[in-house]
């Protein structure tokens, strides 16, 4: 537990519950690649998906399928709920907060029914990402995580 | 500064896997490239997410901006070509 405390950086927390995977075990080659950003994923247990860290609501896609907070130290946070759930174009989802909105970790942001929507996407598994990878690093992954534990620490380069 | 303006490809617009396809392709630019559609603010096209923050549609028009003309023309080329199939 002290490592988390051992150095400076910003934590990242799953936003819904289920099971925490690394990035590269993502069934979509461009998530699991990291062309989109480095981070981690969860194949979640429920449609309840909340902020990761506090910040900024700096995106919530139109097709609510996807949002992004910007912390207070600048790091980019994306939530892409499933795979080709842009397809969607919204159906089954609701936004809960707007774009611009300061949000705290732990805030739902968006909702959906998780049984409704699995048939029809290949996969709700939901990549949680540092998109400005310019700027920050991760610094630290934790997957096996306990519940409620960040599960990566980013730090400014 | 060359700036030229294109009409989407991507058939679910510019969203993750079109927009980390054009970051990609930005990053590798030494000069800045902007991206924009009108009447909304210019953002950096090596950032995927900043791309996604457009919100740009299939067939939206959207305006690439550098000191690099072969940077514009490749990213111009990437946004009218379908990255989703």
């Amino acid at each position: 537990m002290l490592k988390m405390f051992k150095k400076k950086g910003e934590q990242i927390f799953a936003p819904t519950a289920g099971t925490v995977m690394a990035l590269a075990d993502v069934p979509d080659p461009v998530f699991a690649s990291g062309a989109v950003g480095e981070g981690f994923a969860v194949e979640p247990s429920e449609g309840s998906f909340t902020s990761p860290v506090d910040g900024e609501l700096i995106l919530v896609a139109k097709t609510l399928h996807a949002f992004a907070v910007r912390t207070d130290g600048g790091a980019e946070i994306l939530v892409h709920i499933g795979m080709d759930t842009v397809k969607l174009k919204g159906a089954g989802f609701t936004a809960h907060r707007a774009k611009g909105e300061q949000v705290k970790r732990g805030d739902v942001i968006i909702t959906c029914d998780l049984a409704q929507m699995t048939p029809l996407v290949p996969s709700m598994v939901t990549p949680v990402l540092l998109t400005n990878g310019k700027d920050f690093a991760i610094a630290e992954t934790e997957i096996g995580a306990a519940d409620g534990t960040p599960i990566i620490t980013v730090r400014k380069k | 500064m060359t700036t030229q303006t294109v009409v989407v490809g991507s058939p679910v617009g510019l969203h993750a896997r079109p927009a980390a396809m054009i970051a990609t392709a930005a990053g590798a630019y030494e000069e800045e490239i902007l991206l924009s559609i009108e009447g909304e603010d210019e953002v950096d096209a090596t950032s995927a997410l900043m791309i996604m923050t457009l919100g740009a549609d299939f067939g939206a028009s959207v305006t690439v901006e550098s000191e690099n003309a072969a940077a514009v023309a490749e990213i111009a080329a990437l946004i009218a070509k379908d990255l989703d199939s």
